[in-house]
């Protein structure tokens, strides 16, 4: 039971729940954090924005306990606390639903909330258990069904359970990390009410994104973090996309320049490279995923895929590299049409990809990194004679990738997934701008890098394109997109909502969009829907 | 200071090396025990299996005859661990081999020169038919192989008993439950060890040449460490796996031909003793290495032969099989240990 005297007073004024005071912590050859001061208030949604690799989540792994910092204070209700593990985080009323849910698959909601937690009775029932979650469900105001198995849940289920495992240890601060990436547009707003409740009852939220439009609309207060450090903590009133956007990357507008080109043919004298026509395909699970996309990528060109991620991102992705089979429509490679899927002659043809997710299937996380690095020209004679497989051609070929991608390898005989993130991402990209002669298709490439690595990966998509190759960037990041593309396609459930050219695009249009309205939209060429 | 255990995603080769010589000490010593409890006294059987191993050529020689089989059914084993799958089947394709070789054996006459190689086609298409059910469903429906090849086992098993002991059995003066003597014999290559363990290596080292070194091979290691990362780079996971499974099945069945044609020159029940099995211990010990495939099979050799050895002084052959279910035992769990190391903890942990 909660110490009430620990309890916030409600409505009470400018009261800090948490404080952190010059937080430091260093990994080898990187500083995650230094010297970052927080206060979140009772009361308060708080936002901690930021670029991937900004110290968001190793700041908050160290609020809850994940982590130890190098330096630095955190106090709760203004006494001084260390927290040598989650336990003692989740005893001192701290909380955090991770960006990956960390539910077991196989158990029910009431199994699942009642898992590693010091106040589920020793002997129970699977009954006991359902109506014990089912109150505790109804004292928070989330609907779940108590004995529904987690893989039957939708993402948005799913994470009510997660929140509702943090709330039932008497939380008063919860921690979510990027919780809207996984969800629809409506699921969003339910969980903002959620949050809105549990706001108004004097706890607090700490709200992780750097999806700027939600930022401004749920939070009270606003901090940027970048490179590690703390940039500033606002009001979000005062706050607008702009300037929020300025925090976080440290310029005024992110390579902004990137777009520029000189004289060259416009958009539609550009050859098309490659061609959709009315394309229909399945998800994993055999529902539709796409419905029905019309699209052309032309050579020399960025064309930005803007949406919601797990609107037909993944199929889209898959269905223009080979890999997933069409339900219906044909699609065009070099003015051709394939009959059909073939991974392989994709990649001959000169299409490269770069994978949302490079461990599930950019790469076989077992294997050397020789093995993973030439998957893309085992057959050439770089690395075979006719049908024999030479290992050491393969190391010659992996030591140059390895070395015009930039990492350091230690010995390249070890499995691939001993690398960093960053450095897996890094070699995958590398590999497959060797291969993109004609098309590269890039899944949220700037996953797992750090700044640096995201501007030098940019760039070299610019030269790519420049080069006359078609650059297909799939990005949650509207700031990216629009800085970089010169088409912007939005997904939405499947179907393509507009296609701009990114010069006459505006970040609420393209909002509005991924959200599926189909509101007064700017569009120059050929929008469908 | 302090120290922590921290789990590494993959273990040193040395570690998991060592891991295995002491799982197998560890086999030895609690084998041991039991020997001791029994009131026998270890050392001195130990001495004795050792001589009678190593002293004389005999020893050398059964140890060959053993390691033939063995080598055989552990390279079937390991060749499905490449493409991420496991046939526990060896068994029954040992026996499906075996059977389809007796029949050529039995009703086929011939030059011994056409017959040898024609029962060992058989052994080869016995043993591939035995696992083409398991590939089938597994290749298009996606049904646990482990489950399949097992449970068909049971049935190859009593099929030979049906053979040896009904229509096809010995109605001369001679053995009970088991065919006439097969005329067409495997040439002895030393003492009584055949021609098939030359086979049997050389079936091994081709095996591990065209996994290691053939493009076909590098994408059979692709599609086994991560079927979606296959697909991705356009490689027919599908077509991999039935002809990888079918070349295991093969393999198996030729084991199964050589033990009818080499050393038992009949078929009969249990003709197999385990070996299917037994090629599994072997395949684990070995990993995915050729090599370790000879050096687990020669252990597995050395330890069925013990226990023939020990059978004289009144010891069960099941405490044989029990020592060889502790040597996987203990290197399935150094396996797990194998990935730990310890570190030096951060230093703001209490």
């Amino acid at each position: 039971m909660p110490d009430p005297r620990l309890r916030p007073v409600n409505g009470g004024t400018a009261h800090s729940l948490v404080s952190l005071r010059g937080i430091a912590k260093h990994f080898p050859g990187v500083i995650a954090n230094a010297d970052v001061d927080l206060d979140i208030r009772a009361g308060e949604i708080h936002a901690l924005l930021g670029e991937n690799g900004a110290g968001k989540s190793t700041l908050m792994n160290i609020l809850t306990g994940i982590y130890q910092a190098d330096a630095g204070e955190i106090a709760i209700d203004g006494k001084p606390v260390r927290f040598g593990s989650p336990l003692d985080a989740i005893a001192a009323g701290i909380g955090m639903v991770h960006q990956h849910f960390k539910l077991v698959q196989a158990f029910t909601v009431a199994e699942n909330i009642h898992l590693g937690w010091g106040e589920t009775p020793r002997l129970a029932s699977a009954r006991q258990l359902e109506a014990r979650t089912a109150a505790i469900a109804e004292k928070f105001n989330l609907a779940v069904r108590p004995d529904a198995r987690i893989h039957a849940l939708s993402a948005g289920e799913q994470q009510r359970v997660e929140i509702l495992r943090v709330l039932a240890r008497d939380a008063r601060v919860l921690i979510l990390d990027e919780p809207t990436a996984v969800l629809t547009p409506s699921e969003a707003r339910e969980l903002f009410k959620a949050l809105d409740a549990f706001r108004k009852s004097g706890n607090a939220v700490i709200f992780i994104s750097h999806k700027l439009h939600e930022v401004l609309e749920i939070s009270d207060r606003v901090t940027v973090l970048r490179g590690g450090r703390k940039v500033a903590t606002h009001e979000t009133k005062d706050c607008d996309h702009r300037m929020l956007a300025g925090l976080m990357v440290g310029r005024e507008i992110v390579l902004g320049n990137y777009r520029d080109r000189s004289a060259e043919p416009g958009n539609d004298a550009r050859p098309t490279v490659l061609e959709l026509r009315n394309v229909c395909a399945d998800d994993q699970r055999g529902l539709p995923a796409l419905r029905n996309i019309d699209l052309a990528i032309r050579a020399g060109e960025i064309l930005g895929i803007a949406g919601v991620a797990g609107n037909g991102q993944r199929e889209l992705s898959q269905v223009i590299t080979g890999i997933r089979p069409l339900v219906s429509g044909e699609i065009l490679v070099g003015g051709k049409a394939v009959s059909h899927q073939d991974a392989a002659a994709f990649a001959a043809f000169g299409i490269g990809h770069i994978p949302e997710d490079r461990l599930r299937s950019g790469l076989a996380p077992s294997l050397s990194i020789d093995d993973n690095v030439v998957i893309r020209e085992y057959k050439t004679d770089a690395v075979s004679r006719g049908p024999f497989f030479d290992p050491r051609a393969a190391n010659r070929l992996a030591r140059t990738i390895a070395a015009d991608a930039e990492v350091a390898i230690p010995d390249f005989g070890m499995p691939v997934r001993n690398l960093s993130g960053g450095n897996q991402q890094r070699l995958v990209a590398r590999r497959e701008i060797r291969i993109a002669r004609k098309v590269l298709v890039a899944a949220y490439p700037s996953r797992g890098l750090d700044i640096g690595a995201i501007n030098t990966m940019l760039r070299y998509f610019v030269e790519l394109r420049n080069q006359g190759v078609a650059v297909v960037l799939i990005s949650e990041d509207l700031e990216e997109l629009l800085s970089l593309s010169d088409r912007i396609a939005v997904l939405y459930e499947g179907r393509i909502m507009s296609v701009f050219d990114a010069e006459s695009a505006d970040m609420e249009t393209i909002g509005l969009l991924m959200g599926g309205q189909t509101a007064a939209a700017p569009a120059t060429s050929g929008a469908r829907s | 200071m302090s120290w922590r255990l921290q789990r590494f995603p993959s273990p040193k080769p040395s570690v998991a090396l060592a891991v295995r010589a002491v799982a197998i000490l560890l086999a030895l010593v609690v084998g041991g025990l039991v020997v001791a409890v029994s009131g026998l006294n270890p050392f001195a059987l130990g001495n004795q299996v050792m001589k009678s191993t190593f002293g004389s050529s005999f020893g050398l020689e059964d140890l060959g005859l053993l390691a033939t089989p063995l080598i055989l059914t552990g390279l079937a084993v390991m060749i499905t661990r490449r493409i991420g799958l496991w046939n526990i089947g060896a068994e029954g394709q040992f026996y499906a081999g075996a059977l389809a070789a007796a029949a050529i054996g039995l009703f086929v006459e011939g030059p011994a020169w056409l017959m040898l190689p024609a029962m060992f086609l058989a052994g080869v298409a016995g043993g591939m038919a035995w696992i083409t059910i398991p590939t089938l469903a597994r290749a298009f429906v996606g049904v646990n192989e482990l489950i399949t090849t097992l449970l068909l086992n049971f049935v190859a098993t009593l099929l030979v008993y049906y053979f040896a002991t009904g229509p096809w059995r010995d109605r001369g003066a001679g053995t009970l439950g088991s065919t006439p003597r097969i005329r067409y014999e495997m040439p002895e290559l030393w003492g009584m060890v055949h021609w098939g363990f030359a086979i049997a290596v050389v079936l091994t080292v081709l095996a591990a040449a065209v996994l290691s070194f053939t493009r076909w091979g590098y994408e059979v290691r692709i599609s086994g460490a991560n079927p979606e990362n296959a697909l991705y780079a356009g490689i027919p996971v599908r077509r991999r796996i039935i002809a990888v499974m079918l070349l295991s099945g093969a393999v198996a069945g030729v084991a199964g031909m050589l033990e009818v044609a080499g050393t038992v020159h009949r078929l009969q029940g249990g003709i197999s003793n385990n070996f299917g099995y037994l090629g599994i211990i072997v395949a684990v010990l070995a990993r995915t290495s050729c090599l370790g495939v000879f050096a687990a099979a020669a252990l597995m050799a050395f330890i069925l032969n013990a226990g023939i050895i020990l059978q004289t002084q009144g010891l069960t052959t099941s405490a044989i099989v029990a020592l060889t279910g502790l040597v996987l035992l203990f290197t399935a769990i150094g396996d797990e240990f194998a990935h730990y190391r310890l570190v030096r903890a951060d230093r703001a942990t209490a």
